[in-house]
């Protein structure tokens, strides 16, 4: 006999870590027939640090609006720990969220901003003044409690924000881009600060942003956002290493691409060599296929035994500092970058001049080939 | 002249004959006149208060409606502004007398409210659009109301341009003549009526202590409407009625 434990489809338990926190269930946003957001499916577990990334207008922060409340999906459901709360305003949900803007209530002091929230729920006062000391303290902003928001700097402003939202313990913790407006410093120092601010409170947060280095510095996983719909989700490794799609490989960092004819599993460039990539089912023969591969997989010494071998000739090398790029030529016009460090190892008199015929090694592994 | 002979200890309105505060004492036992100044002060009061709501209200209403019904409210709403007075003056008379309300100090104060809407909008119009709408949204993040979040966030942000022009308007109605000329019922009449009635039968020192005190009550608020925004810090917003 089979077991028929039904499994209820919605559970309101929201201790149960098998729960996600977010889900949305195919949602789509509608803007004047144009679509924001397509059939977008997401689980978010409970404690997770996830990332919406993509470039303006791919629909992210349509989608992080969608799960605060502020807008409403066209289709599909939001749910928040198990519950369905797509048709509860942004005030009943258990969520908060730091805005790109910051938001600040201006006529109010940083610690009454901060208390903002305790007091719409009747928390009792004492404990206010407690939790809001603890959360000044969290983000260190001590000794400003009773500033008004207009007399501190952005970064400053940038931590009010942040303790606003997270002293209402929200279960999920939704930031707009909340680094933008940050010199690229602070900004720095401010990703790191978050992601430990986020493992000592264990609240999930949803965090959007363009910007893949912050993306992928900061997150569990991250979802690759483009046209109002998820190209890729995945760990940063995932996305950056494995990217499954031209717009992914091209987002996450530079990479190059290569037009050629996929046969006998390589590649074969016009007036040039075949680069061999492996088996790839679904790429059909004689088709003509880009292949992607990004510039520090490719070596330029020390090749592993099997790893297919090609030539090529430098025409620029490009020194900064830790790094050294060389562009190099395979075929007439086909020119691929490859990235190589200047480690302890690595002297300065062994770099490649422009003219020089090097031999360019990969593993197929790395390589992305994308059917027209 | 006004100020300096309202302190004349003679009646003469071209001799100066040493201080004298006469035409301020005549002015306060004199019933008529300050039964004026009660009225005006009222119908001050009362078109303040009541343009300050109506026109915040129709301020925020303007700004949120983007639609063909907010563009036609917009246009409507400047309509008061370019008329001249005196014909909305003309045009309120025969309003209340189509109607056949007896005119009143009602009247006058339905008059000078739907005369000064527009003021108190034009004024708060761009405040409320420069507001960062995220502001309200985060209130209701943090678990306001709406009701709540208008309340809390959005009004304390407009306060300095309400009271201003709250104090504007206050100004504006108590000196205003030509509409409550038009408006006003035989008695009482507001002060600036009193004072042009009582201007045809030969000038009275105990109008230039009048137009003396209205003047310095005058400036007072204009110095308020002034110092308002300075009191909480914030630059601008009052470049629209500095002309005043």
């Amino acid at each position: 006999m089979t077991p028929t434990a039904a499994t209820p489809a919605v559970s309101a338990d929201t201790t149960d870590d098998t729960v996600p926190a977010v889900r949305l269930d195919h949602v789509s946003k509608e803007f004047n027939g144009s679509h924001a957001v397509r059939d977008l499916d997401l689980e978010i577990a409970p404690g997770e640090f996830f990332s919406l990334l993509g470039p303006s207008g791919c629909g992210k922060t349509t989608t992080l609006r969608m799960i605060g409340g502020f807008a409403d999906p066209t289709e599909g459901a939001v749910l928040l720990s198990g519950e369905d709360v797509t048709a509860l305003p942004p005030n009943r949900r258990n969520v908060n969220t730091v805005f790109q803007s910051y938001a600040l209530f201006d006529h109010l002091s940083v610690a009454d901003n901060i208390a903002f929230g305790l007091k719409r729920k009747g928390v009792p006062k004492p404990e206010i003044g407690e939790r809001v000391g603890a959360m000044i303290d969290l983000v260190q902003l001590g000794g400003m409690a009773e500033r008004k928001p207009r007399t501190l700097s952005g970064g400053q402003r940038q931590r009010v924000a942040l303790a606003r939202a997270l002293v209402n313990r929200p279960a999920v913790l939704l930031l707009d881009e909340p680094l933008a407006a940050l010199d690229l410093k602070l900004r720095r120092q401010m990703q790191v600060e978050l992601k430990q601010i986020q493992r000592e409170v264990g609240i999930t947060f949803v965090f959007v942003t363009h910007d893949q280095d912050e993306a992928l510095t900061m997150s569990d996983r991250v979802a690759v956002m483009n046209g109002g719909r998820v190209e890729q989700c995945g760990t940063p490794e995932d996305v950056y290493e494995r990217p499954e799609s031209r717009f992914v490989a091209a987002f996450m960092g530079t990479s190059n691409l290569v037009s050629g004819v996929y046969r006998d599993g390589a590649v074969q460039l016009e007036g040039g060599p075949a680069l061999p990539v492996g088996p790839r089912p679904g790429v059909g023969e004689g088709s003509v296929v880009d292949l992607s591969i990004r510039p520090e997989k490719i070596w330029l010494s020390d090749f592993e035994p099997g790893m297919p071998v090609v030539n090529g000739v430098i025409r620029e090398t490009v020194y900064s500092g830790p790094t050294t790029t060389y562009l190099i030529e395979l075929a007439p016009g086909v020119t691929v970058a490859a990235l190589e460090q200047n480690t302890a190892r690595a002297r300065m008199e062994d770099r490649w001049e422009g003219g020089e015929t090097v031999e360019l090694g990969y593993d197929p592994d790395h390589c992305l080939v994308l059917g027209h | 002249m006004v100020v300096l002979f309202s302190f004349n200890a003679q009646k003469s309105l071209t001799v100066f004959k040493g201080f004298s505060l006469r035409w301020y004492e005549a002015f306060f036992h004199d019933n008529v006149l300050l039964g004026s100044l009660g009225m005006s002060l009222e119908v001050s009061l009362v078109a303040m208060a009541g343009s300050v709501v109506l026109g915040v209200a129709l301020a925020l209403g303007l700004v949120r409606n983007k639609g063909r019904l907010g563009t036609y409210a917009g246009l409507i709403m400047m309509v008061p502004l370019i008329t001249p007075e005196i014909v909305t003056g003309v045009a309120s008379l025969l309003l209340f007398k189509g109607l056949g309300i007896t005119l009143n100090t009602g009247t006058v104060m339905i008059a000078e409210i739907t005369f000064s809407i527009s003021y108190v909008t034009v004024i708060l119009r761009s405040r409320v659009a420069a507001l960062n709408p995220e502001v309200e949204e985060a209130a209701m993040d943090l678990g306001a109301t709406r009701w709540q979040a208008l309340r809390l966030v959005t009004l304390p942000a407009l306060l300095p341009a309400i009271l201003a022009s709250a104090v504007l308007i206050f100004a504006l109605v108590f000196d205003d003549f030509v509409l409550a000329y038009f408006t006003t019922g035989v008695d009482p009449q507001p002060l600036a009526v009193r004072i042009y009635s009582a201007i045809r039968f030969g000038v009275e020192p105990t109008i230039n202590a009048v137009g003396t005190l209205m003047l310095a009550g005058s400036i007072t608020l204009i110095g308020l409407a002034l110092a308002i925004p300075r009191l909480f810090g914030r630059r601008g917003g009052l470049d629209l009625i500095s002309g005043e």
